[in-house]
């Protein structure tokens, strides 16, 4: 066991190595090679159609991929079945919306997961459950349906969701997209909490002063390639190609 | 986040915008004329009731008799018990064919479409029919209930079958990702989060087709069971009350539907609640 966790720690959590996929003619993943190390935050930035939420989602084979590679700690990323399942149950996947299940309680969201694929019991899935929920701030509204609650609450709900897996790793595939503006700072307060306690972290987002502030290494991608990647201060401040500079030019100030 | 309101005018008010004061003092003269219309024809058939001597007493006054009521009665406990039983068999019939339809391999998936589009495509009154010519023939003995309840429920099972279909195909793609990504295996995800979405967006659906369940047990005659209609029948032939009885049938097969489609609203405003989106 102990020998177990140093090799881990050498292993990156996530890779891909050489990822291409199309969509009839379009490419939408060109040649992408990626390693996300246990603990990093990773965040994914790029203009919209860049393949930025595709690769995301191919992580966790929401999006099967032509050709490559995808290894989670090592292990190439099972292609169906039982094993894919599990190793699903093993990332956390944050969505654009929220896609909470939208017949069952916000209690019943979290303890879905490990009850039926953990094999948890009822008291004990809730008991986590609550703390996750106490954490993210929703406790309050445990027992109301998804509808009943904001956008913001309902992301942070979601997140919980993906916690109560005790997941390796979290993919968020532009977790405030859909929120209005008031809401979207409470949903990154939660994710910097995360990030600061240890998670692992693959984050696609257009929040650029969170990639400022938390992520250790930010990912440039366009037209489903990865441009430049780098420390965010240095891209932010010195992006070294001319998509990035066009792209950081255009999202500047209002 | 699209809201979709409860309340029942919503549908109406989405379809057409308010009247301005032409157009109210338009539908005004309309639903004046129309009345009078409808009083007009209604007048009409009565007049020519009782020119024909329809309105007879000896026509009417077995209805006032314990034993039609009694007789009739029978008959609509037989109606509810094949309607039910078919109504039944085919909700799990149609699921079945559905989930092997979406979800089975692909021989059980083309097989399972057939079946569907053929008892969807072929009327009901053939398939009863075919059990009640054709199925002795090869020495199975049925009683006259199941000749009559099969052919129904297969009839409903193609078409539940699509209805559930569109149900699924309703539910939002992020709901079953969101189901993967916890680790919830292909069948789980349809057991735990599909299906029970997919069920509440059909139930009207369902019910409606409840209704068309009922009205097909009436053809109950081809096999000599004894549902409401059946019964209806024996007693016009025994009063020579065509009119009479015909009127007082129809009334109990639209009382029934009736009450069918109110627990239909009922339940979908309770179940509904929930899934609003």
């Amino acid at each position: 066991m102990a020998q177990e966790s140093t090799t881990d720690k050498n292993v990156p959590v996530i890779e891909l190595r050489h990822v291409d996929k199309h969509y009839g003619d379009l490419h939408v993943l060109r040649d992408v090679s990626l390693s996300v190390a246990r603990g990093e935050v990773l965040v994914v930035i790029g203009p919209s159609g860049s393949g930025k939420s595709t690769m995301c989602r191919t992580i966790n084979r929401l999006e099967t991929i032509d050709s490559g590679e995808i290894l989670i700690e090592g292990e190439p990323l099972p292609q169906e079945g039982r094993e894919l399942a599990r190793m699903r149950s093993e990332l956390g996947m944050v969505f654009q919306q929220f896609n909470l299940f939208a017949h069952k309680t916000i209690l019943e969201n979290v303890t879905l997961g490990p009850r039926e694929v953990l094999g948890q019991s009822k008291e004990e899935a809730e008991k986590y459950a609550m703390e996750l929920l106490e954490r993210v701030g929703v406790a309050s509204q445990a027992n109301k349906v998804p509808a009943q609650l904001s956008g913001g609450q309902q992301q942070r709900a979601a997140i919980a969701r993906s916690l109560a897996m005790r997941p390796k790793a979290m993919m968020f595939d532009e977790p405030t997209s859909a929120l209005d503006p008031e809401m979207i700072n409470e949903v990154l307060d939660v994710m910097v909490e995360l990030a600061r306690g240890g998670m692992t972290m693959v984050v696609v987002t257009h929040e650029m002063n969170f990639a400022r502030r938390v992520a250790d290494r930010v990912v440039f991608m366009a037209d489903g390639q990865i441009v430049e990647e780098g420390a965010p201060d240095e891209f932010f401040d010195h992006p070294k190609t001319q998509r990035a500079r066009d792209f950081l030019d255009s999202i500047k100030g209002h | 986040m699209s809201a979709r309101t409860q309340s029942a005018p919503s549908v109406r008010a989405a379809l057409y915008e308010a009247p301005g004061p032409r157009t109210k003092r338009l539908i005004a003269v309309g639903t004046v004329l129309s009345a009078l219309v409808v009083a007009a024809l209604v007048a009409a058939v009565v007049r020519q009731f009782y020119v024909t001597g329809q309105l007879a007493p000896r026509y009417w006054s077995f209805l006032l008799e314990w034993p039609t009521w009694r007789f009739l009665l029978q008959g609509f406990v037989g109606t509810v018990e094949v309607a039910l039983t078919a109504g039944a068999i085919a909700l799990v019939l149609g699921l079945a064919l559905m989930l092997g339809r979406t979800s089975g391999p692909r021989p059980v998936s083309a097989a399972c479409r057939l079946v569907t589009d053929f008892f969807r495509g072929v009327p009901s009154l053939l398939l009863i029919y075919f059990f009640f010519l054709v199925v002795p023939q090869y020495g199975i003995r049925m009683p006259a209930f199941w000749m009559l309840t099969l052919p129904v429920a297969l009839a409903a099972s193609g078409v539940l079958a699509e209805v559930f279909r569109a149900g699924v195909n309703a539910v939002p793609k992020g709901q079953v990702e969101a189901a993967y990504s916890i680790g919830l295996s292909r069948w789980k995800t349809m057991r735990l989060i599909v299906l029970p979405q997919a069920v509440r967006y059909v139930i009207p659906s369902l019910i409606a087709q409840l209704v068309v369940v009922v009205k097909d047990t009436t053809v109950a005659y081809v096999v000599s069971y004894p549902d409401l209609m059946q019964n209806a029948r024996v007693l016009i032939t025994n009063y020579d009350a065509l009119l009479s009885m015909y009127l007082v049938v129809s009334v109990v097969y639209v009382l029934i539907n009736f009450a069918i489609n109110k627990a239909s609203v009922y339940v979908a405003h309770r179940t509904g609640v929930k899934i609003i989106r």
